[in-house]
């Protein structure tokens, strides 16, 4: 068991910097999952932590000691890779104990792990095969028994879910979910799935561009985003931008006043001119509704006579695509809304959830 | 077979026709003419007897054919593991990329691609008594040697330097081999096993090791098929060292000519090559 701690590393490949500074306190037991889009530097990092590339400048430290110059052999970690690196003239059994045999591990103790461990990812009946005779997401439970019958300190996770079909995707996401749970290791995970990052994170680590965009607890990332590229990497369909105005009283969005003093979710008090401050506002499809699904007591604001351009039926719910000065908007309504194309229809929105950000910096204001 | 298939089989042995119509006169009929003429005494004037086995009980008592048999094996045995060894390590320092590769890699494929003829006369030269650089360097400049000797007129220390020139000018065949499976090992593998606890060495026999498998084992039979019928290396650079196709030779083209007892020794050597040519295609040709 171990904390990672990560200070200020930098990771350049010749003139080019992806990894550009990144401090990150990552807690003994902490399930912490690194996301982002393609190129954003967020498997280079967790490369780095394993040992598997060399920072640039900055500390790695693994438990008490600074692990820089430490090969990868030497650092007690377990590893899941993307396309799982199975030894191919190994038999399942031989690829999962491998590490244990390094250990000089007792005989007795490898029967009783792999036991073990072959019941909960139910491998017993593939011991003897070799890995081209599995099937993907057999490999891939290979690949996490061999990880996780190590009793390593630290677990990483290099998009293990990523070449598995949606359904066996979302079965394995929970299994992960649940041998954490079990073992409670320091667990390390980097995926591009916003969805894997909410469901499986004690903290979420958002990566773009070599920076930390923002980091914290799931529900932190999703509710109160600190800017524009984190409100709309999470959450799916993603946030609604919308172009607004912001005055004293009100905020002007197409024409709709939007009461400033109910926007509970807006921290910016400053006095503002009479011409008013262009702001984008942000506004999650899943906080707009049909009046009849809010209560009585939420804060709601009215946009009235929207005319729907588009309904997608999405089984449980229904997206639907209406016009709001000049963006496409997206809204998320319940299965039971009684909406029709291109008829006039009023939509409420939440307006604790409403979200204003500065016009050129993109920041949260 | 659907009428489809039957006419891609049928298209298929037309393609084939000529090789097999070539192959057939040119190999297959003397294999078999030699099979023929073992079992007789045969005259220079074309005249022959029928002599049943006699031409095989004859070189089965023969000593020197034993000789021969045993001059072979070292041959191959120093060849084969020679030309692995330095064709794998060469690989695995080569492998990956750096500056000036391409240059280190034409450098070795030299001896490989060059003439026999001409770097056997190089090679001779070299290990002159007189004026050969290995005699310079073993008695002039390191005093390792305390006389110069003639390292190729002597059989006994010839075949060593016979087998080091083929190692020197088949490695490259053995090194490309290798280098070409070597490139495509994903590193996955490699990191896999870092991440596993293993260095280098865990690593090299876990991972590289059997993945070169087939690949070494193809490097070794094919140089067992090849060196066990090389002539022109051996005879050019020392024709004193009488492994088999020499001491075949010399049976059926000088002295007292005997080309029924020649005919004889090339079936034993031909039913030994099969063999090893058999275990190659059921074995090893899988991969």
């Amino acid at each position: 068991m171990a904390a990672i701690t990560l200070k200020n590393i930098v990771k350049s490949y010749d003139k080019t910097q992806v990894v550009k500074g990144i401090d990150l306190a990552i807690e003994d037991g902490e399930f912490v999952v690194l996301v982002g889009p393609s190129g954003c530097g967020k498997s280079t990092t967790l490369r780095m932590i394993a040992g598997l590339e060399q920072p640039t400048s900055g500390d790695i430290i693994i438990g008490d000691r600074v692990v820089n110059d430490i090969e990868p052999q030497d650092r007690n970690i377990a590893m899941v890779f993307q396309n799982y690196a199975l030894y191919p003239h190994k038999s399942v059994k031989e690829n999962i104990v491998f590490a244990l045999r390094r250990l000089k591990v007792d005989n007795e103790e490898i029967e009783r792990r792999l036991s073990e461990i072959s019941e909960m990812l139910q491998l017993e009946e593939l011991l003897e095969r070799k890995p081209a005779d599995l099937s993907g997401g057999q490999r891939q439970r290979v690949a996490m028994g061999r990880a996780i019958i190590r009793e390593a300190d630290v677990f990483l996770f290099d998009e293990p879910l990523s070449n598995l079909d949606s359904k066996l995707r979302s079965h394995m996401r929970t299994e992960i979910g649940k041998i954490h749970n079990k073992f409670g290791r320091t667990s390390v995970y980097v995926t591009h799935d916003q969805v894997e990052a909410m469901t499986l994170a004690d903290k979420v680590v958002v990566l773009h561009d070599g920076y930390i965009a923002q980091s914290g607890t799931p529900m932190e990332i999703y509710l109160n985003p600190t800017n524009i590229f984190v409100a709309q990497f999470i959450g799916s369909p993603s946030m609604n931008i919308i172009e607004g105005t912001l005055f004293n009283d009100y905020l002007d969005i197409d024409g709709y006043h939007l009461p400033r003093n109910q926007l509970s979710n807006v921290a910016y008090q400053a006095p503002i001119t009479d011409s008013g401050l262009k702001v984008k506002v942000g506004i999650r499809p899943d906080f707009f509704n049909d009046k009849a699904f809010f209560s009585e007591t939420e804060i709601t604001f009215n946009f009235t006579g929207l005319t729907i351009d588009l309904i997608e039926p999405m089984g449980f719910d229904k997206e639907v695509l209406f016009n709001l000065a000049g963006s496409s908007v997206k809204a998320r309504l319940d299965l039971r809304s009684d909406i029709t194309l291109g008829a006039k229809i009023d939509l409420l929105v939440d307006l604790s959830r409403v979200l204003i950000f500065d016009h050129k910096t993109e920041q949260r204001l | 077979m659907t009428p489809l298939e039957r006419a891609e089989a049928k298209f298929g042995w037309k393609l084939v026709t000529p090789t097999i119509l070539i192959l057939g006169l040119l190999i297959l009929y003397p294999l078999m003419y030699n099979v023929y003429l073992s079992f007789f005494d045969v005259q220079l004037n074309g005249y022959k007897t029928f002599v049943g086995f006699e031409n095989y009980i004859k070189l089965l008592t023969n000593t020197d054919y034993y000789s021969a048999i045993g001059t072979t094996s070292l041959y191959l045995l120093g060849t084969v593991v020679g030309t692995t060894l330095l064709g794998l390590a060469m690989a695995l320092l080569l492998k990956d990329p750096f500056k000036g590769r391409g240059l280190v890699n034409a450098a070795i494929m030299l001896p490989y691609v060059a003439p026999v003829i001409s770097v056997v006369f190089g090679w001779q030269f070299l290990f002159d008594p007189i004026s050969g650089v290995v005699n310079y360097l073993f008695v002039d400049a390191l005093g390792i040697w305390s006389e110069r000797t003639n390292l190729i007129g002597n059989p006994d220390s010839a075949l060593w330097v016979v087998v080091l020139f083929d190692i020197w000018k088949h490695a490259p065949i053995a090194y490309l081999l290798i280098l070409s499976k070597l490139v495509s090992v994903s590193r996955d593998q490699y990191e896999a096993a870092a991440i596993d606890g293993y260095g280098p060495i865990g690593r090299f026999f876990h991972v590289t090791l059997p993945e070169l498998y087939f690949v070494l084992a193809t490097v070794v039979l094919l140089r067992l098929i090849w060196n066990l019928n090389r002539f022109e290396d051996v005879y050019l650079l020392a024709p004193n060292v009488q492994t088999l196709p020499i001491f075949t030779y010399y049976q059926a083209f000088t002295g007292v000519i005997d080309q029924g007892l020649a005919a004889a020794t090339s079936v034993i050597q031909l039913a030994v090559l099969s063999v090893f040519i058999w275990f190659y295609i059921k074995k090893i040709m899988k991969w």
